[in-house]
Formats: C-alpha cells, structure tokens, sequence
C-alpha cells in the first residue's frame, strides 16, 4: 500500500475552480477519459449536491505493468461521488476503480476549497492510496503508480485551468469593436 | 464527452446542458430550488442503466464516503 497526497493552489475563485471541476472531461490533457456520465445525482437535506458518476477510462499502463498484470481490457471504469456545499464552499470528491479490483485498487480524495486568506484563490488538497494485490513485484508497482498519480495530477490541474480559459474566454468578443 | 453508452450520448450532452447552466446560475449562486432537467435525466438515466447491465459494469457493491451515506433506521 502506498500513501500519495499534494496541495495544488489555483489562481481563481472557488466558484470559478468549481463549474470548471465540474465538466472537467473532455479536456486534451486526460484523453485517457473516455466517457463520463452521471448514474445518480441529488440535493441533500443541508443543500449540499451529491454527484455519482461512473468515469469510462483507458488506463495508460506500461507494457511491462500490462503483461505482469496479464490483462488485456483497455477500459477501466471509476466510480466518483462528490460532494458540493455552497453555504460552506466546499467541494469534496471520492473516487475507486470498479474493474481490475482484484489487481489493484486507487482510492482517491480531493478537497477544493478557497484559501482562508485569499478568496480569489482556491486550494486544492488530494491524496491516493494505491494498493496492488496478489501479484509479486507489487511494492515496485505501487511506486510506478504512485509515479504516475503525480502526472496525473499535474494534467488535473492543467485541466481545470484549461476548461476556465476556455469558458472565460467564450464571454469575450471575438474582436473589439471601436 | 461520451456515454459508456453508444446510444446514450445525445441524451447525456443534452442533460448536461442543461444541468451545466443550472449549476453556474442557480445553484452556486444560493438559488436552493432543485434543478429543471429532471425529466432529461429520468431518460438519461434509464439509457446507461441499460448500457451498463449489457456490459456488466460492476456498479453496485463499492461504497465510500460512508459517513454521508443515510442509514436505514434499525
């Protein structure tokens, strides 16, 4: 089992962070996501909104990782629930892998919210536990993971940026009139 | 984005639509009334329920943030 966690800073807004987390896919750095949608979504009796999804992914495993693995299915699937409080301006988000469970399994945490000093700024604190199972070689493959999940992470980041320029920019005119 | 259902996709990206814009103007916004795409979502919905019984998508059975979780009384 290995433990993963980083705090990322956004220079925006919680509110701006938020719509940009909450239709982060399709964006071109996680092309790994190939179909996202929503299985169950409700508002709580505290307002806050609870999102069940279910993340249609293509894992982009080494070769080496695949064979050892012995598994030739592409798509793995993820199932998410996230949590939205507005009063409290709080985003929470778990996630965990439904297929391959008996490989391995990535658990994962993300908290958004804005900085207590700065409200322009939201921070974004995730973790990971990555647990590879019954096969040899595992603490080896635990690290790899682990490897990844910092790239992945980076491409989250670049891609919650990428969805607000984009949206904030559909708000521009496309050119100045004088 | 894609529906893990073919047959899904136009439905999804029209409830997303909608949900999308209820989500920026409304709900962040304090506005506490339930969003209107309910009836978009009821056959959203059905569609990838079918899609995941065909594919046998093990949906059911993983359970995390327990404590948000509403416990039958007992």
């Amino acid at each position: 089992m290995k433990i993963w966690s980083t705090e990322h800073i956004f220079s925006y807004p919680w509110e701006t962070v938020i719509k940009a987390a909450m239709r982060k896919y399709p964006n071109p750095m996680n092309p790994s996501v190939v179909g996202v949608d929503v299985l169950d979504r409700k508002l709580d009796t505290d307002g806050r909104l609870h999102s069940h999804r279910l993340l249609s992914t293509e894992w982009g495993l080494p070769g080496i990782v695949r064979a050892i693995l012995g598994t030739s299915r592409t798509v793995t699937y993820v199932k998410e629930h996230s949590i939205v409080d507005p009063e409290e301006k709080k985003m929470e988000l778990c996630s965990t892998n439904i297929t391959l469970t008996n490989l391995v399994s990535v658990d994962e945490h993300l908290l958004y919210r804005p900085h207590p000093d700065n409200p322009d700024v939201t921070i974004l604190t995730q973790e990971a536990i990555i647990t590879v199972k019954g096969v040899s070689l595992s603490s080896y493959l635990e690290g790899l993971m682990a490897l990844s999940m910092s790239a992945n992470a980076r491409k989250g980041w670049d891609a919650i940026e990428w969805i607000i320029q984009n949206s904030e920019r559909e708000n521009v005119p496309l050119c100045d009139l004088y | 984005m894609n529906s893990v259902g073919e047959g899904c996709t136009d439905l999804k990206r029209e409830y997303d639509q909608c949900f999308n814009r209820w989500f920026a103007e409304h709900f962040l916004k304090g506005d506490r009334s339930s969003d209107p795409c309910t009836e978009m979502f009821k056959k959203y919905q059905s569609c990838v329920q079918k899609a995941i019984k065909e594919k046998d998508i093990p949906i059911d059975g993983v359970e995390f943030m327990e404590q948000d979780k509403e416990k039958p009384d007992s």
